[in-house]
């Protein structure tokens, strides 16, 4: 009996093919996420919620397009679009944060994917991207829909559909502001509990409970609270920071006086402090 | 029976997960508090804290998160098994169960809101509001004890009801509000301490007796749900 243990070969074939690295598994995983954000490759119960989101703001987009190309009146700026869809947007959040994180948290699929050439930084950042695409395709594909009504039936040729482009271009921006905004907070809610339920819920509150913060805020007898009421509430911080950026001449919208600057910086810290909690919620599960 | 709502308490308020329950109150009372000491006029901050926070917000949210939790969570685990193999009517599982829900949301809105309604209007507004919470959680408890029964994702058709039908449609259709529970509690707050914070649109029978008829009939129709109940597996 020898102490020397022996691998016998039993004949296991070997993997003799390409290796890919992090960079395509970042690729998968946003791809992956892409799909499931419209519950493509699942049932069609996956499917139900975020098409009925999806549906609405189609039809509404459509609607937009066939008044503005029947009786020429612009009922939505594309900005103002996104602001009247906040509601959808939020539920839309709720529903696929949750199905990104949550899900794999409870079907106990991150330690598979660590023991994989993947970071926590890859995984967080496929995730966030995939969301971010499929927040920003959820309100752009209805702004396309707005800007190809108004630009077939302008009526000064090409300069006029330039001209809608430019109209365009912004509102294509503040969608993405939107998509960074809430996509980096519902991920940092939903990467907390492994029940899709709760995270949904937990979503959903965050948005809600500071709305009535802003409304508070906004009465108060000092005008410096009333300006910077708005940076309460995530709703209310992007519509800052659109009307800081669009020179604040829309007076309709919120008043932030002279303090854009701090509506910016105030949005640009949130994301980046959302994604870098992130990275220290996933630092312990990478290490397992 | 008292053996299933002990469990069901326990359940509830034996986790983590009961903390998320505290913010919301706290903040509602915070609010008051502050426009309380900056000396707004209560007909300004009134709406915006006690409908738009208190009735709007914490009151459809604490019952959802607690109403779908007694039985959606048992579903979700399949500790439910546990509970139907005892020689139980299904209905007294149900009630238990329902009350828990309703009560201990009853409590997490009520108290709050009555203590808004003092700082804004006195005891009387307080007790009004208190009241109407008291109805609005047993009415939202047993609409989404139902919900946990009737689906697999009950939060989110939950969050439906109070996102896109209270708060989107609430707004701009009027027909929708005869179905809207948010609005029988307000109607009742209102009727009990008439003041002119709270803006009334259903009429106050309408408000009291579908109130009752959300209670009843979802619980009725949960009891009979429960009763042809079948374990599935996991699905999507």
């Amino acid at each position: 009996m020898s102490d020397t243990g022996v691998i016998h070969d039993i004949g296991y074939q070997r993997y003799e093919g390409v290796r890919l690295g992090r960079g395509a598994s970042f690729l998968a995983l946003y791809i992956h996420g892409l799909r499931a954000a419209f519950g493509f490759g699942r049932s069609a119960k996956a499917k139900i919620f975020p098409w009925l989101v999806a549906g609405i703001m189609l039809l509404v987009a459509v609607i937009l397009a066939a008044v503005r190309s029947q009786l020429d009146q612009v009922i939505f700026t594309y900005v103002e679009y996104d602001d009247q869809m906040s509601w959808l947007v939020i539920f839309f959040v709720a529903i696929l944060a949750p199905e990104l994180l949550s899900r794999d948290i409870r079907s106990g699929t991150l330690p598979l994917y660590f023991s994989r050439p993947l970071r926590a930084a890859d995984y967080v950042g496929a995730k966030f991207a995939a969301m971010v695409t499929a927040v920003w395709l959820l309100l752009g594909v209805p702004q396309l829909i707005m800007f190809l009504g108004a630009a077939f039936t302008t009526k000064t040729g090409a300069s006029g559909v330039w001209n809608e482009f430019l109209d365009l271009a912004p509102g294509w921006g503040y969608s993405l502001l939107w998509a960074l905004l809430f996509s980096s907070i519902g991920l940092l809610v939903a990467s907390l509990t492994g029940k899709r339920a709760f995270a949904a819920g937990g979503i959903v509150a965050v948005f809600l409970i500071t709305t009535p913060v802003v409304g508070v805020l906004s009465i108060l007898t000092s005008t410096t609270a009333n300006h910077l009421a708005g940076l309460a509430s995530p709703m209310t911080l992007i519509a800052g920071v659109g009307n800081w950026i669009s020179g604040g001449d829309s007076e309709m919208s919120m008043p932030i006086g002279r303090f854009g600057p701090v509506y910016a910086i105030e949005a640009v810290c949130l994301i980046a402090a959302c994604l870098l909690l992130l990275l220290a919620r996933y630092r312990k599960v990478a290490a397992l | 029976m008292s053996t299933v709502a002990l469990i069901t308490a326990r359940g509830l308020f034996g986790q983590r997960r009961v903390l998320i329950l505290l913010p919301l109150p706290l903040l509602l009372i915070g609010l008051a508090a502050i426009c309380r000491a900056y000396d707004v006029p209560a007909d300004q901050w009134g709406a915006a804290v006690i409908i738009g926070l208190g009735f709007a917000v914490v009151l459809p949210v604490v019952s959802l998160i607690v109403g779908t939790g007694v039985l959606g969570s048992e579903v979700d685990d399949g500790t439910l098994v546990h509970i139907l193999t005892k020689p139980l009517a299904r209905r007294d599982i149900i009630l238990a169960k329902y009350l828990v829900a309703a009560v201990a949301s009853a409590v997490t809105a009520a108290v709050p809101l009555f203590v808004a309604g003092v700082l804004a209007d006195g005891a009387t507004f307080g007790t009004a509001l208190a009241v109407a919470a008291v109805v609005g959680a047993f009415a939202y408890s047993a609409l989404f004890v139902l919900l946990s029964l009737l689906t697999r994702r009950p939060v989110l058709l939950g969050l439906v009801y109070i996102l896109v039908w209270e708060g989107l449609l609430g707004r701009f259709l009027s027909g929708t509000r005869v179905l809207s529970i948010e609005q029988y509690v307000i109607t009742i707050a209102d009727r009990i301490a008439p003041t002119t914070i709270l803006p009334t649109q259903v009429g106050i029978g309408t408000a009291i007796v579908m109130s009752a008829v959300f209670v009843v009939v979802c619980t009725v129709v949960a009891i009979n749900r429960l009763g042809s109940f079948s374990l599935a597996g996991e699905t999507s």
